[in-house]
């Protein structure tokens, strides 16, 4: 069963609800401007960015003294591009794969190999191919030295990158066993990337390499199957398995519809992942454009680095100098999430688990610093309760009337409806 | 500052044990009528703060998976040397706390509570059908549920049954599952010094209309987190300010949220539980580095910790318990480190411990798919602290009855 697709022309509201969730909020401009079109042109046309990149980012990350400084920088120059990129939805799904196949900032310092993972990410971000997606990601030295397949060597396995591959990039708990494991990091064996670990050179970039001799060539079982696998045969037997079309399309459903999504829809969007052979692009399409995902208001909780960027981007994109755009990752660090840097390779679980009394703190000190303060920004744009809530009238912001556009829109930003997409 | 108003008069004085339980039963009930929030956040504010000299629970969360093996080292066990020969801990190293068992070299801070009978080791502590998976693992310490089928965390349980949402926090900036409830987390608390409000002059009357507004779903939940955070923050900064610190902590941010425990127990604000997280422990290659770095954090930290609480006249209530989501694989693996594994120690500290090695050593020699087999559940290890140190129903808490090792003095 596949989505039933949503056939009304957008509403005011319906357009403030598919910018809230694909371009972290919009101003009246782009509200009006998608007001009255058909879902499917809409979704069609957030879906078609491109690749290129903000001008005038202050941020070089390889201007950096010193190695930590490099990956404050590579924080600073995509939150810039999430701020005022002209491809919202495109960094959208680009954080939402970075919290799939994650990697750390803990142990991967190198700025070339993280930039290397942003950009295969940044590439298929809405990829027709999800298996050349998992095999480009895979393949990525950053990857390869987070999950130490780097040290996975013929008859010395390190199961790390075997095990994460099939638990959290592939096809979820259940549908594998500690067998599987262990054969897939037989067959992985070999994957590595150039300079190796402990490389003192930060300017380098590591680059992917097969070393042949460190393969094990023998035959294994891998999810039923047997053969003599070879890395990539794993890679992709694991990325078409029937159960990875369920677990990447709950993650999306996550991401777009709600924190807890629900099962029939996600089974849907499965479907039509299977259908299409891993088409993302098709499975996105189909979701934006469709009825359940109209119908779910408000029905997720913003991430810290979401938050950051709905505020700075419904207050009119101010333009922050790059001090301030640096504060702000650290700021979203603070609230639980420090791009690049998820607790754990599960990445950040979302939801509910965002909120918590410092993280509430938190948003209404930035909500201030973004209005009230000395030091705020001009406002350029004055939000409305659409922009602001997604509603056109809404009770929570009735009888503020009395105060001070700036003090309106504090509240606002502080509202929890603000904080919810 | 704000005063929340929202909050619901207060039940009376509830001070006798008869009044609390009835309290207790009637919320209970109410629990159960209102739709959207749980009946405990709706009485908190009734409760009065717990009495004085209650005890506190410290939990610390090794994140990660630590390596129980070269943590309290069987250093006569000559399997354990053939089945590590790079990571092992050379036996001139350990630090002998029995005939055969001795501590990694980095846990020497702890050497004075452990010859004060004050530190106790938990041997072979898992579960029932191991799970690899960091994540599924510590969700399954963190619900007290092997069948995973629990989404509650035990410490969120607790507070729902001592009906105060302010009885357990953790420190950090994002709360682990243990401190969660269906409805709502317990408080987390990044730094004590960062933990209040101040809201701008005039909008007292307009935050507080605007959180009362009606609403449902995802945004009752953050109204109602948004009211509990403004009472929780005024209760922290009301009470803080009693604290000086009685003892020299390291540098780093576990000493500093262990710091900031000892604040929170010398103010008096009532806490039960207080969690805090030390992470990197999934220590696949290059095992010794990492993992002696990491103890010696969480030695100095604790040992800091302990001295503290101990220049407070406090160091008799509060006890230290310690776990990670599993222990690692016996033999280490070709990149010097060790792969995921089952069963591994936990530990206790405090004066309220009974010091001393709680169970037998592993057997390297019988092992299952490489691993250690579980002989203690953790479950009795948690009973053990619910039941004998902060007095509660450790059945209706953990679902079950369990029995672990008298490690509560």
């Amino acid at each position: 069963m596949t989505l039933t697709p949503y056939t009304r022309p957008l509403t005011a509201e319906d357009a403030a609800h598919f910018l809230r969730r694909t371009a972290f909020g919009g101003n009246e401009a782009q509200l009006r401007a998608l007001t009255g079109q058909s879902a499917r042109a809409a979704a069609r046309d957030a879906l078609a960015f491109g690749p290129a990149m903000k001008a005038g980012n202050p941020f070089d990350p390889a201007s950096g003294a010193t190695p930590g400084a490099m990956l404050q920088l590579t924080r600073g120059a995509w939150l810039f591009e999430l701020l005022y990129g002209d491809f919202p939805l495109r960094e959208k799904l680009t954080l939402t794969w970075s919290n799939h196949f994650v990697v750390g900032t803990d142990t991967v310092r190198n700025h070339p190999s993280l930039q290397g993972y942003l950009g295969v990410l940044r590439r298929h971000a809405a990829t027709t191919d999800f298996t050349a997606f998992a095999l480009d990601v895979s393949r990525s030295p950053a990857m390869l030295r987070y999950l130490d397949n780097d040290l996975n060597r013929r008859g010395k396995p390190n199961e790390n990158f075997s095990r994460e591959l099939l638990e959290l990039f592939t096809t979820g708990i259940g549908h594998y066993t500690e067998e599987d494991v262990r054969e897939g990091a037989r067959a992985l064996s070999g994957w590595t990337f150039t300079g190796g670990r402990g490389n003192q050179r930060y300017l380098e970039e590591p680059q992917f390499v097969f070393q042949e001799r460190q393969h094990d060539a023998g035959r294994k079982t891998y999810l039923g199957q047997s053969g003599n696998f070879r890395p990539e045969d794993v890679v992709r037997i694991a990325a078409t398995h029937p159960a990875t079309a369920v677990f990447v399309s709950r993650k999306l459903h996550r991401a777009f519809v709600a924190d807890a999504p629900d099962e029939t829809a996600v089974q849907g969007s499965a479907e039509t992942f299977r259908r299409t052979n891993g088409n993302v692009r098709a499975v996105l399409e189909e979701l934006l454009s469709s009825e359940v995902f109209y119908a779910s208001r408000q029905r997720i909780i913003r991430s810290p680095v979401e938050y950051v960027v709905a505020a700075v981007r419904a207050v009119g994109q101010p333009k922050l100098d790059p001090k301030q755009v640096l504060n702000l990752t650290q700021t979203a660090g603070r609230m639980g999430q420090l791009l690049l840097q998820p607790d754990t390779v599960e990445g950040w679980t979302g939801g509910r688990a965002w909120i918590n009394d410092n993280v509430l703190l938190t948003r209404m000190q930035l909500a201030a610093a973004l209005t009230l303060a000395n030091s705020a920004p001009p406002l350029r744009d004055v939000p409305d309760a659409l922009v602001l809530t997604g509603r056109e009238r809404d009770p929570a912001l009735a009888g503020l009337g009395k105060l001070s556009v700036k003090q309106r829109t504090y509240l606002g930003l502080i509202a929890p409806e603000f904080q919810l997409a | 500052m704000t005063t929340p108003t929202d909050s619901p008069a207060p039940a009376g004085s509830e001070t006798t044990s008869t009044t609390r339980r009835d309290f207790l039963k009637l919320s209970a009930l109410a629990l159960a009528a209102t739709s959207g929030m749980p009946g405990f956040l709706a009485r908190a504010a009734a409760q009065a703060q717990v009495q004085g000299g209650a005890k506190t629970l410290v939990v610390v969360q090794l994140t990660g998976g630590n390596d129980g093996l070269n943590t309290l080292v069987p250093f006569t066990n000559g399997a354990y040397y053939a089945a590590r020969p790079n990571i092992a801990i050379p036996r001139k190293d350990v630090l002998g706390v029995t005939a055969d068992l001795g501590m990694h070299p980095a846990l020497r801070p702890l050497m004075g509570l452990w010859d004060a009978g004050h530190l106790a080791w938990m041997e072979n502590v898992g579960y029932p059908n191991p799970n690899r998976s960091h994540f599924a693992s510590m969700a399954i310490w963190h619900t007290a549920d092997p069948t995973q089928a629990q989404r509650d965390g035990w410490i969120g349980r607790m507070a729902e049954k001592i009906g105060d949402p302010f009885c357990a926090s953790n420190l950090g900036a994002t709360g682990p599952q243990a401190v969660r409830t269906a409805r709502f987390a317990l408080p987390s608390i990044d730094s004590v010094n960062g933990f209040q409000v101040k809201l701008p002059a005039g909008l007292e009357g307009a935050f507080d209309a605007l959180l009362a507004a009606p609403r449902q779903g995802e945004a009752a939940y953050l109204s109602q987190a948004t009211r509990q955070m403004m009472r929780n923050t005024a209760r922290v900064q009301e009470n803080v300010k009693k604290y000086r610190a009685g003892a020299t902590y390291p540098e780093g941010r576990f000493a500093t949220q262990l710091r900031d425990a000892a604040r929170l127990i010398a103010a008096g604000i009532g806490q039960r539980v207080i969690y805090v997280s030390l992470g990197g422990f999934d220590t696949h290659a290059g095992q010794r580095a990492e993992q002696d770095e990491l103890l010696g954090t969480l030695a100095g930290g604790l040992s800091a910790f302990h001295a503290d609480l101990k220049a407070q006249g406090l160091a008799d209530r509060v006890i230290v318990m310690g776990f990670s989501e599993f222990g690692r694989r016996v033999a280490e693996n070709d990149s010097a480190g060790t792969d995921h594994g089952k069963g591994s120690v936990m530990f206790a500290l405090g004066e309220g411990v009974r010091g001393g090695v709680h169970g037998s050593s592993p057997d390297l020699e019988t092992l299952s798919d490489g691993d250690i087999i579980y002989r203690q559940d953790f479950r009795g290890v948690y009973a053990e602290a619910l039941e004998r140190w902060l007095g509660l129903n450790a059945r209706e808490i953990l679902g079950s009855e369990f029995t672990g090792p008298r490690w509560v003095a």
